[in-house]
């Protein structure tokens, strides 16, 4: 098999803190089709998209460490 | 000149945004908007399997609800999946069918193959699911979004219609 074939069929090894920051590609490819999608002109993306990314990321986040702090107090 | 989108009949659309995203964009005549939502689409899907490798990411056999997701990413879920099958098949021992291979896990399969790097770490496989599905998921959007672009003459002809003056608001 060659190297790009055998790229996407062996897995990437990650850890703790590289899962928590797989969030923000993700969340980027979110933020660009649906402001794609919304915006009529082409030239208001990168702003809506960069607004868009930064609430979702910091939503998220604050969901996460909201649910950690409950985790800590609970168990 | 006609309108490119009058060309094009909306099913037409519609199946080619769904096989290649972003293409029913290009074809009613948004190039720019099509080639960025082609080129996000297929980041993040590919992204995902690079991530998990594809043996463990487009498994409908055992990640079922995640693989109607992944679908709606059309080319991209069905090139994945035919990639993932023969990978798999060539991981088979001699003795299996199939059938068999089919209903053990990638961890089962990989033991009895000996071929442990086939499968993903419980982290990126999890991960790389998310990836992929949400990248079809995306793709619904774009298709609805494609199909009202795509009849915009007809929404134009409504809003004539509706106004009092039979302009154009």
């Amino acid at each position: 098999m060659n190297a790009i074939g055998e790229f996407f069929v062996t897995p990437i090894e990650i850890g703790g803190i590289q899962k928590a920051l797989l969030l923000l590609p993700l969340c980027l490819s979110i933020s660009i089709v649906y402001k794609v999608t919304r915006c009529e002109r082409l030239a208001d993306v990168p702003a809506a998209v960069g607004a868009l990314w930064v609430t979702i990321v910091v939503g998220m986040y604050a969901v996460g460490v909201g649910l950690w702090v409950v985790y800590l107090l609970v168990v | 000149m006609p309108d490119p989108a009058a060309t094009l009949k909306l099913p037409l659309i519609g199946i080619l945004a769904w096989l290649i995203p972003g293409a029913g964009h290009y074809a009613i005549g948004e190039h720019r908007r099509g080639i960025i939502i082609f080129a996000t689409i297929a980041a993040t899907f590919w992204g995902g399997v690079a991530i998990g490798g594809v043996r463990t990411t487009v498994y409908p056999e055992k990640k079922s609800l995640w693989f109607m997701g992944q679908l709606c990413g059309g080319g991209h879920a069905l090139i994945a999946y035919a990639i993932g099958e023969s990978s798999r098949d060539r991981l088979l021992a001699q003795n299996l069918t199939s059938s068999q291979a089919r209903s053990m896990s990638p961890v089962q399969l990989a033991e009895l193959t000996g071929n442990l790097v086939a499968t993903s770490q419980w982290g990126s496989a999890e991960i790389a699911t998310v990836y992929t599905g949400v990248a079809g998921l995306l793709n619904i959007l774009v298709i609805l979004d494609a199909l009202v672009r795509g009849d915009a003459p007809h929404q134009r002809r409504i809003r004539r219609a509706r106004s009092p003056a039979g302009a154009i608001p």
